[in-house]
């Protein structure tokens, strides 16, 4: 394969999604003009808070729901207008959606027998789902006797199966004890990775969609926040949700005699992330005095809840003394450095 | 799910919307015209006028208020206590206690009158030996007797309901107020009993609804007690003098009743929704002593006061006969009247309610679907208009049949068709209420996974939804069977003489007298709803769910 072709072929499986928009009966908008492009091999997630319409465009992709407007495609094929079962997209469920008359092997098989493969062939693919899913010499149990961990699984080699064109999965994990949660977090990713298939992942979870993602799309109230790796998503927020969602974030009001007043053109907040505050003097960084409320000792770290006129400033130290654990009621200085601060405007977007 | 084009579920819906406007828009508007049709021939509410001027009729109304709120009290107080016996104290034989009731149930309704005429009627077995003894006992005719038939046909349907909300208290909220310092009686009357009380209004309101529709007990038992419901189908059916456009504003004055009274209680509970969540359910309490033996016997008396009239048939069934006078000892001349004479309306029975119950299940299952997997205005609707039926007493819904059904463009009267349709609108909103309620402990996620799997919608229904709800379904079906058998008010309206039904001819036999074969008829019908009912439990595992 030369370097043309390999430029040449993920676009033509790109998924692009143009000006899609989706109102429920009571005519408030799910989905407000969608524009979006999933790169073909890439772990792409959709964040939000509840009601963001992050599931509603995920279904939307899926077939089980049809958009009011705007065209959804897989390199040149139009999907949006083909029946959900001839998509040859994989879904993974919330509650798992496991067939509880079936056995694992019956689930797995589930997608190839409507594809009227060969007994032989559907054999060796379903073997070859459950190792890849690590549940193999599970075949011939029923749902019943698996745990959510292992029903999940199967949910994941059941749509793996059919060599989907897309794997979409919906809040994947959230129905898992935390340990569980992880550790079927890392095999996700790991799996994407090895097969290659364009993964749409939603979520609630900032955490989750930070570590398993390749880029992510943040929503709220139908629109799209931002689209972005997780790195910049966390370092350069575009908007001022986006920085409240993904992580936590330091907001202080542009206001006349304020410290910030007058240090940027149009900027009506200023936000730093908790990690970026600085307790003492610091170069080249917007100072005022406050005082410690409260220490929290986290282990890896101590929170700092300091009380100023200009606002409440959250500070993280990931190195805390026996000093800092015991600042509670002192007087201390605060430090922004001009170079960690986001400035965003009135509308909430940020100021380049 | 709303794929454009591609979801045969819309055909499914059209095709229901245009059964209901068939079964039930037509016969019920045939129903409304013909009331407003005077004497002369005039459209305006010249009927209506007319039972308000009538005292006849303003008697019937209030009798059938009286009989609704009678059956209704005595059916909620007998129900509520065995509910809150057999849930909170652990009484021997349960389930046997639960099995009885359910048979009370389902036993054809005027059974139940019967079975007391020959009790406690003038002549009554019960009766007469009191009498002998000197005991003034005046026989069970009239209001009194009405009421109290009633209460024991009816009381199983708020037993199963609010035992289930009994057993679903949480009891921390009953350890509360205990630990408060309420006393029991306080906490059983602030506490639990407000907790049961949407289900103890809703099984008393079915109670009340049922009581006003029940056409047969009234006729055999009720002597001069007339209601709504009688009336109406003297009106129809009198041979001199009917008068069907007196007979439709009677029995819309009855739809009203129902209908009312359905919305004020939906009114009433939707202020107050309480959630059981029945993490951690109610004590079960061992009696001792006094107390044990006054819990069983309260128990074993109400079910088996509302068992004794299935008992009472089956012995009587196997009485000697010589004609239609009962004679001392036992023999089988019931039973051989009934193989050679009167053995059609058996088979008319047979073929009429497996016929209806095949309809019913699959009309039921696909409506239980659209209502809950469809969501939609149209869907919508169709929930809401499904409320008719229940509310519709048989009488009406036979008048409303012959009177669409009797005249071109589409004759149906004088055939089993006619009979099997009234059966299966009437009884189509429980199948679909049962199937929805399967459907409802089923994720629909199930038959998405399937679809995403490359099954088209109703593959993906008929290989995942359908194995996974038919237990379900079958249980219900055999619900439908039951009552499709025991179907009197409708068919009596609809019967000619090639279609008498097992309980037209048992209502014909207990008029006439024939007691004998009344009660060989009767006994057959038990067997069978007896089995269907044997199989409903082992196929639902859950009791409760399929009866109601």
């Amino acid at each position: 394969m030369n370097a043309v072709d390999r430029v040449k072929e993920p676009a033509l499986s790109d998924l692009v999604i143009s000006a899609v928009s989706k109102s429920y009966i009571s005519g408030a908008k799910v989905l407000d003009g969608i524009d979006l492009t999933v790169a073909s091999g890439a772990f792409f997630t959709l964040l939000g808070p509840s009601g963001c319409g992050k599931t509603t465009l995920l279904r939307c992709i899926a077939g089980f729901l049809q958009p009011d407007g705007g065209r959804i495609s897989i390199g040149a094929d139009r999907i949006d207008t083909v029946p959900a079962h001839r998509r040859d997209i994989g879904m993974v469920f919330q509650d798992y959606a496991i067939f509880p008359h079936l056995t694992v092997a019956e689930n797995v098989g589930f997608g190839l027998k409507a594809r009227r493969m060969e007994r032989g062939e559907i054999a060796r693919r379903v073997a070859e789902s459950l190792a890849t899913v690590r549940l193999d010499g599970y075949a011939d149990r029923l749902p019943g006797a698996l745990s959510g961990g292992q029903q999940q699984r199967v949910g994941l080699a059941r749509a793996m199966a059919i060599r989907p064109r897309l794997l979409l999965m919906d809040e994947p994990l959230s129905n898992l004890d935390a340990k569980l949660r992880l550790e079927l977090r890392e095999d996700i990713r790991d799996i994407q990775q090895r097969l290659g298939i364009t993964t749409i992942y939603v979520t609630h979870d900032q955490e989750e969609a930070l570590a398993v993602s390749d880029r992510i799309c943040v929503m709220h109230g139908g629109r799209i926040e931002q689209t972005a790796t997780p790195f910049e998503l966390y370092r350069a927020p575009a908007t001022r949700f986006a920085a409240t969602f993904v992580g936590e974030m330091n907001l202080f009001p542009v206001a006349a005699g304020s410290p910030f007043a007058g240090a940027r053109v149009g900027a009506a907040e200023a936000a730093i992330r908790p990690e970026d505050v600085v307790i003492g003097p610091c170069e080249d960084a917007i100072a005022f005095d406050g005082v410690v409320r409260k220490v929290t000792f986290l282990g890896r770290e101590a929170q700092v809840v300091i009380d100023a006129p200009a606002g409440v400033v959250l500070l993280r130290d990931v190195r805390p003394t026996d000093q800092t654990l015991a600042s509670a009621g002192r007087p201390v200085r605060v430090s922004l450095p001009r170079g960690r601060l986001t400035w965003f405007d009135a509308a909430g977007r940020r100021l380049a | 799910m709303t794929v454009r084009g591609f979801d045969p579920w819309r055909g499914v819906q059209w095709a229901v919307w245009v059964i209901l406007a068939l079964l039930l828009g037509w016969p019920l508007s045939t129903i409304l015209i013909a009331s407003l049709i005077g004497p002369d021939g005039a459209m305006g509410f010249a009927n209506y006028a007319e039972l308000l001027a009538r005292p006849r009729y303003a008697r019937a109304f209030g009798n059938t208020l009286l009989a609704g709120a009678g059956g209704a009290a005595g059916a909620m107080v007998l129900g509520t206590t065995l509910a809150f016996l057999v849930t909170r104290y652990r009484l021997r034989g349960r389930a046997l206690i639960e099995t009885l009731a359910v048979m009370a149930l389902v036993s054809p309704p005027f059974i139940g009158a019967y079975a007391w005429i020959v009790l406690f009627g003038a002549n009554g077995l019960v009766r007469r030996f009191v009498v002998d003894l000197g005991i003034d006992m005046p026989p069970i005719y009239g209001a009194s007797g009405v009421i109290l038939v009633f209460a024991f046909k009816f009381f199983p349907n708020v037993f199963l309901v609010t035992s289930v909300a009994f057993a679903q208290v949480n009891r921390s909220l009953e350890e509360a107020a205990e630990g408060l310092g309420l006393a029991p009686w306080r906490r059983l009357v602030t506490i639990t009993f407000p907790l049961v009380l949407p289900a103890l209004s809703a099984g008393a309101l079915l109670a009340f609804v049922l009581s006003i529709a029940d056409f047969g007990t009234p006729r055999l038992i009720g002597r001069n007690f007339d209601v709504l419901a009688t009336e109406a189908f003297s009106l129809y059916t009198a041979d001199l003098g009917s008068n069907p456009g007196l007979a439709s504003a009677l029995s819309l004055v009855l739809v009203g009743v129902s209908m009312v009274l359905v919305v004020l209680q939906r009114r009433l509970l939707r202020r107050d929704v309480f959630h059981g969540n029945a993490l951690r359910r109610p004590y079960v309490v061992t009696l001792r002593g006094w107390r044990a033996i006054l819990a069983h016997g309260i128990a074993y008396v109400i079910v088996g006061i509302g068992i004794l009239p299935a008992v009472v048939v089956v012995v009587f069934s196997f009485r000697r006969t010589r004609g239609p006078v009962f004679q001392d000892g036992f023999g089988l001349q019931s039973y051989e009247r009934m193989f050679h004479a009167v053995m059609d309306p058996v088979w008319n029975t047979l073929v009429f309610s497996l016929s209806a119950t095949a309809a019913i299940v699959m009309a039921g299952t696909l409506v239980g679907y659209l209502i809950t997997r469809r969501p939609s205005r149209s869907t919508g609707a169709l929930d809401a208009i499904l409320m008719i039926p229940y509310v519709v007493p048989g009488v009406v819904m036979g008048i409303g049949f012959v009177t669409a059904f009797n005249t071109p463009p589409l004759v149906l009267t004088g055939g089993g068709l006619v009979i099997v349709l009234a059966i299966f609108i009437r009884r189509l909103p429980y199948a679909a209420r049962s199937s929805a309620t399967a459907l409802q402990q089923l994720s629909p996620s199930l038959e998405e996974a399937a679809i995403s799997l490359g099954w088209s919608p109703s593959q993906a229904f008929r290989r995942v939804t359908v194995p996974l709800i038919l237990p379900g379904i079958m249980a219900g079906g055999m619900m439908s069977f039951v009552t499709a058998m025991n179907e009197l008010s409708s068919s009596l309206v609809l019967y000619v003489s090639s279609t008498v039904t097992m309980p037209v001819r048992i209502y014909q036999a207990v008029i006439g007298g024939d007691y004998g074969t009344a009660s060989a008829l009767a006994s057959t019908l038990l067997a069978i709803t007896a089995v269907a009912v044997y199989a409903a439990f082992r196929l639902s595992g859950r009791r409760d769910a399929s009866f109601l």
